[in-house]
């Protein structure tokens, strides 16, 4: 499973959310996630790839794909 | 008891009034665990700090709305240390919403790490401090007995760590374990500044008895008391640490002398 689809599967978990309906273009607002809901995603994701996400960058997440894309450098970082 | 430094475990100890109380314990010779959940780079900093003191510090992390994270965490501690001499349940969290907002997600959020964290961190700290006796000291907030506005869940669940404070003294102080808890009133943390508008930190200071603000080293300053020898009578007790604000509700009312 790519990072993308785990991250979806992980998300959707917790926003309650169809997986199929998230596109990278959906913003939080539109998967309408809370501030807790993003808090709950955010940590599932740092414990599940051993990554850190600071509150400072997760705030400039314009939507779905940029979450993803920061995981995805992230965890690229983590094994280079 | 051995010549060994004492051994505290502090949560959420990476920043904030969990970081001054990490270091107000080592300045008295304490090693330290210090847990973090989100910010590692703020937790070693801490640790530096710590070991600059002259004492050890060792890093966990550990999410503490999650029963078997904390397991591990202790699991760690001991099978390192194979002791623990004080617990600080610092490590807090919620969601800021009137009661009528509060859903059963962010309350439990809120509840499992203020509230449940500290009775799961205790009992595992109870077992690792049954040869030696201990001190447990819990931070709550003056939430937990005043109206906040969006405070409500967080205040619920300080409201419980205070009654836990007390029945976990009763039950532990046979087995030389002194349990209390510090209230403070808004601390002036990164946090805090976080939360609230500038405007409402310039009240909270102007409506302050002793003139400023409370600071996370007040705090600290407490919670070393409660774990000092000095200390060993007051059991149960939830200390208040506020400048005044909670025996002194109307400020700037004039009285008319007669």
């Amino acid at each position: 499973m790519s990072i993308e689809e785990e991250v979806k599967e992980i998300v959707s978990g917790i926003v309650h959310v169809d997986k199929n309906l998230m596109a990278r273009e959906s913003t939080f607002k539109d998967l309408k996630a809370d501030s807790l809901d993003i808090v709950q995603a955010l940590v599932a994701i740092e414990d599940k790839y051993d990554i850190e996400i600071p509150d400072e960058e997760a705030q400039k997440f314009q939507n779905f794909g940029d979450f993803i894309s920061f995981v995805e450098k992230k965890v690229q970082e983590g094994k280079s | 008891m051995s010549s060994r430094n004492r051994l505290a475990l502090v949560t959420g100890s990476g920043r904030g009034i969990g970081r001054a109380i990490a270091l107000k314990l080592a300045s008295k010779g304490v090693d330290i665990v210090v847990d973090f959940f989100r910010r590692r780079a703020a937790a070693e900093e801490t640790a530096r700090d710590i070991e600059a003191l002259g004492v050890k510090a060792h890093v966990i992390r550990a999410n503490m709305a999650d029963a078997a994270k904390i397991d591990e965490m202790f699991d760690e501690i001991a099978s390192k240390f194979g002791y623990l001499d004080i617990l600080i349940n610092n490590a807090a969290s919620g969601v800021g919403r009137p009661v009528m907002d509060i859903d059963i997600k962010a309350w439990n959020w809120t509840m499992d790490i203020n509230a449940r964290a500290a009775l799961l961190c205790s009992q595992r700290a109870a077992r690792l401090m049954e040869e030696q006796g201990g001190k447990i000291v819990n931070i709550s907030s003056l939430g937990s007995t005043f109206v906040w506005p969006t405070y409500a869940v967080v205040g619920i669940s300080k409201a419980t760590l205070e009654a836990l404070t007390r029945y976990l003294a009763i039950e532990l102080g046979p087995r030389g374990i002194c349990v209390n808890a510090v209230s403070a009133s808004a601390v002036d943390t990164e946090a805090l500044r976080f939360y609230i508008a500038e405007g409402l930190i310039t009240d909270t200071r102007q409506a302050t008895p002793a003139g400023r603000m409370v600071t996370p080293e007040d705090v600290a300053n407490v919670v070393a008391f409660l774990c000092s020898e000095e200390a060993s009578m007051i059991r149960g007790q939830t200390l208040i640490v506020d400048g005044g604000t909670s025996v002194a509700p109307f400020p700037k009312m004039e009285g008319k002398e007669q």
